[in-house]
């Protein structure tokens, strides 16, 4: 990165010329802002990875995820030049079921993004921007839900809609928004009232085009950081519902289930449960860090 | 002759921030006896952090060097963190702009002002009563006892501000630095506050340092004026020959005011000669 | 005779309930004619901005009319209002979206009304200003307080409206700056016929720019004079002169007699 790169005095100008160069510099200021935090940078590299890993799992597998080999000489072999992190009581390669698992985890992280984001902005930014006995009777739907443990409930839902790793991603997203909703709201409590949302309300700016584009474009951010910081318990609730047999199920290669079933042989064969472990473990840290470093780049308050 | 309260020389104060460093102060130097002074600039032009600096309030970031930069022949460039926090607070204290962020909104006005004497002195709770008591009515408080009583956001911007100044002079300082001590206020409560902060520096002999945007202000209430422009002094002026300003940025500040006796359409702007920052 | 364009007729306006029930506005009248330019004086909590907020409807109307050019006004106010009345905040730091490029802004008001040449109106609005097309994809950020508050004005303005209220549109910047703000809010009244309800603590700006002034404390009218008798000195109420005593700076000899 040259100090008069012409595409770097492109981005950083105070004079963009252009709506799309005003927003790219935009993010490139973000970016650099994130690429200054190196924990932050740990975590989108082990979250860009997964992504990686996930895209590219069949040309990266070097066995079947789920077909098992000879029971009688491939079963719960130790790491090896073969089987790289051994193999399973299936005689299934760890290696290959870890890299089809991150599928599944990826699965679980976007569509409990997808589904959990949008209902706690909308519940939370119309709650406190209305405020009145919409935001009372909102808030204590919110309350409700909060008031359940999330492995409860979701084991609740799952217990009803039947085990599967689609009735579980719906448990937790159903459980994973209260939290967003309250964020939203307290961010749009503060916004409600400021100038430049009274701007807008003088100019004719309907309450929906207020909502949709001036205050929850503000509450997400925090939202954003608020949703990558709980990746990680989402991951762990959803290897929780897998370990208690309430999530994916066999032989879907599910990085909880594979616990579950590596705890048996936990004490000779500790690689069978251990390695989907770390493979948990490293994931959840990896988005624990990446929002981190997000609050710092994204928290309205750290922007001038 | 007696060594001055102040002597600044050479100050400079610079922020580091991620895009580069900033440099707020740069190469200020003034004295001060027991006597008025006023700094008067535009927002940046480093007027505040003159008087930060001067009491070791500098933010983290910043950092501060100077030739000389010492009160009453104290180095205050040597002198400790715990050295500078013991004078400041007894004998160099601060007024600043808005009295609702400068006191503790949970603590009544009784306990400030006696805990600010007893950080200082030592003195049993009662002396300190009394002298908060005494210190109240010197700021033209009516009902000392009641207001004592009172939660910071009871009472009025006028009535803070008196609160907070009672509160700084009660150790007796011999320097206040004021930064802005009435801009939040009503134009008429202005007058009021000035005159009280007046009569306390005529009275104690203490050296004040007034810091304010509003020249007009600071010529009718001190006795020199420093003009701060770009973190520099362009001029110093005895305040009554305010109008007789030689820098072109002063004259350009004194014009650019809309006057009640003088009815000017369009009003004279400030041109902004970049040799002015240098 | 034509109607006034602004016409308030003992305007009420309370806050809370009970025992925090306060009358911020307590039966305030006053009249604006077209292209003309009225200033409402008046220090904290004498009601002045409460006023243009009930104008604007942004606070509670308890009691009393509020007519432009004749009709009365409706709740919630229709968009022909907002094509007739904008207003420039107190504060250029609170009044711009953080995340809004100065286009985003000035678009914004186009959109809602689904003005058609928007690209040549937002141009257009920024050399009013005097803000060059080089500040057109600036964050507010990137501004100083002046161009901040220049920004505000040309999205006030963007809509062509017939009168402007500017609530203390001058009491957060420096002086110098306050000067060319001050220039540019004469000449925009000139160019386009504007009038303005101007609300201010200080005499002499409302002086420079209004006509007339009406001075307020305690939500209720004290004196309705003219900029030439407050030039002159000639007010009539003791408030308004102990008002104009104190803009005159400070002075020693008031404080004896007083405490």
């Amino acid at each position: 990165m040259a100090a008069a790169s012409p595409l770097r005095l492109w981005l950083t100008t105070s004079e963009p010329r252009s709506r799309m160069q005003a927003r790219l510099g935009g993010l490139y200021q973000g970016f650099r802002r994130l690429a200054r935090n190196p924990t932050a940078v740990v975590g989108l590299a082990v979250v860009v990875l997964l992504v990686l890993v996930a895209a590219f799992a069949p040309l990266l597998a070097t066995h079947s995820p789920t077909a098992g080999g000879d029971l009688r000489t491939e079963r719960l072999l130790p790491p090896g030049p073969v089987f790289w992190l051994g193999t399973d009581d299936q005689a299934r390669d760890i290696y290959s079921r870890i890299i089809y698992g991150s599928r599944l985890t990826l699965t679980v992280v976007v569509l409990v993004t997808v589904i959990a984001t949008p209902i706690g902005l909308a519940i939370g930014t119309i709650s406190g921007y209305f405020g009145g006995w919409i935001d009372r009777v909102l808030m204590r739907i919110t309350d409700i839900f909060l008031a359940f443990p999330r492995l409860v409930l979701a084991l609740a839902f799952v217990a009803a809609l039947g085990p599967g790793i689609e009735n579980a991603i719906i448990a937790i997203a159903i459980t994973a928004w209260p939290p967003y909703a309250r964020l939203a709201r307290a961010e749009t409590l503060t916004i409600r009232n400021s100038d430049f949302i009274h701007a807008v309300r003088l100019q004719g700016g309907s309450s929906t085009r207020i909502l949709l584009k001036h205050v929850v474009p503000l509450c997400l951010s925090s939202v954003t950081v608020r949703v990558t910081l709980d990746m990680a318990g989402i991951i762990l609730t959803a290897a929780g519902l897998g370990f208690l047999g309430l999530g994916a199920q066999p032989p879907t290669p599910e990085w909880g289930t594979m616990i579950a079933q590596g705890r048996r042989f936990l004490i000779d064969q500790w690689w069978v449960a251990a390695m989907p472990g770390i493979a948990i473990f490293v994931v959840s840290l990896g988005f624990n860090l990446l929002g981190d470093g997000l609050r710092d780049v994204l928290d309205p308050r750290s922007v001038r | 002759m007696t060594a001055p309260l102040v002597e600044v020389e050479d100050l400079s104060v610079a922020f580091d921030l991620p895009d580069g460093r900033i440099e707020a102060v740069r190469g200020v130097s003034f004295t001060l006896g027991r006597e008025r002074l006023g700094i008067v600039g535009e927002s940046g032009s480093g007027k505040s952090q003159t008087g930060r600096a001067l009491l070791g309030l500098t933010a983290r970031n910043g950092t501060v060097s100077a030739k000389r930069l010492a009160f009453d022949g104290i180095d205050l460039l040597r002198a400790s963190e715990r050295e500078r926090r013991a004078l400041r607070g007894s004998r160099m204290t601060m007024v600043m702009q808005d009295p609702r962020y400068s006191l503790n909104p949970v603590m009544t006005v009784e306990q400030q002002i006696v805990e600010a004497y007893r950080a200082h002195r030592r003195a049993s709770r009662a002396e300190a009563r009394g002298a908060a008591l005494a210190m109240l009515q010197s700021v033209r408080i009516d009902q000392p006892e009641r207001v004592m009583a009172l939660y910071p956001h009871e009472l009025s911007g006028g009535m803070g501000q008196r609160v907070m100044i009672a509160m700084m002079l009660i150790t007796d300082p011999e320097l206040l630095v004021a930064d802005e001590p009435t801009s939040a206020l009503d134009v008429t409560v202005r007058g009021e506050v000035l005159r009280i902060l007046d009569a306390l520096v005529a009275e104690r002999g203490m050296g004040l340092i007034l810091i304010s945007h509003d020249l007009e202000l600071v010529a009718s209430f001190c006795d020199r004026v420093l003009v701060m422009y770009a973190g520099r002094i362009v001029e110093e002026l005895r305040a009554d020959a305010l109008h007789d300003a030689k820098h072109p940025y002063t004259r350009g500040l004194i014009g650019c005011l809309p006057r009640l006796d003088r009815d000017s359409h369009p009003l004279p702007v400030l041109d902004r000669d970049p040799a002015w920052a240098l | 005779m034509a109607e006034p364009l602004l016409t308030i007729d003992d305007l009420r306006v309370t806050f809370g309930l009970g025992r925090l029930h306060v009358a911020a506005v307590e039966g305030v009248s006053l009249r604006l004619g077209e292209g003309e330019s009225l200033g409402l004086v008046g220090e904290s909590g004498s009601g002045k901005s409460t006023v243009l907020r009930a104008i604007t409807g942004l606070a509670p109307v308890a009691g009393g009319t509020i007519r432009l050019a004749g009709e009365p006004v409706r709740l919630p106010r229709g968009m022909d209002f907002y094509r007739t009345v904008q207003m420039v905040f107190q504060d250029p730091f609170a009044s711009l979206h953080p995340r809004h490029t100065v286009d985003q802004i000035l678009a914004e008001p186009l959109a809602i009304h689904r003005v058609a040449d928007a690209e040549a109106r937002i141009v257009a609005a920024l050399a009013e200003v005097g803000l060059g097309p080089s500040y057109r994809f600036r964050y507010p950020h990137q501004l100083s307080g002046g161009q901040r508050q220049r920004v505000a004005i040309a999205r006030a303005l963007v809509l062509r409206p017939r009168l402007v209220l500017l609530d203390e549109p001058t009491s957060a910047l420096d002086a110098s700056v306050q000067a060319e703000i001050l220039n540019l809010l004469e000449t925009l009244r000139r160019e386009f016929g504007l009038s303005y309800l101007l609300v201010s603590h200080d005499l002499a700006v409302v002086a420079h720019l209004c006509e007339r002034l009406v001075v307020m404390r305690r939500g209720r009218v004290v004196e309705e004079t003219t900029a030439e008798a407050l030039r002159r000195g000639t007010v009539g109420e003791a408030y308004t002169r102990a008002m104009l005593t104190a803009s005159k700076g400070f002075s020693r000899e008031a404080g004896t007699g007083t405490g």
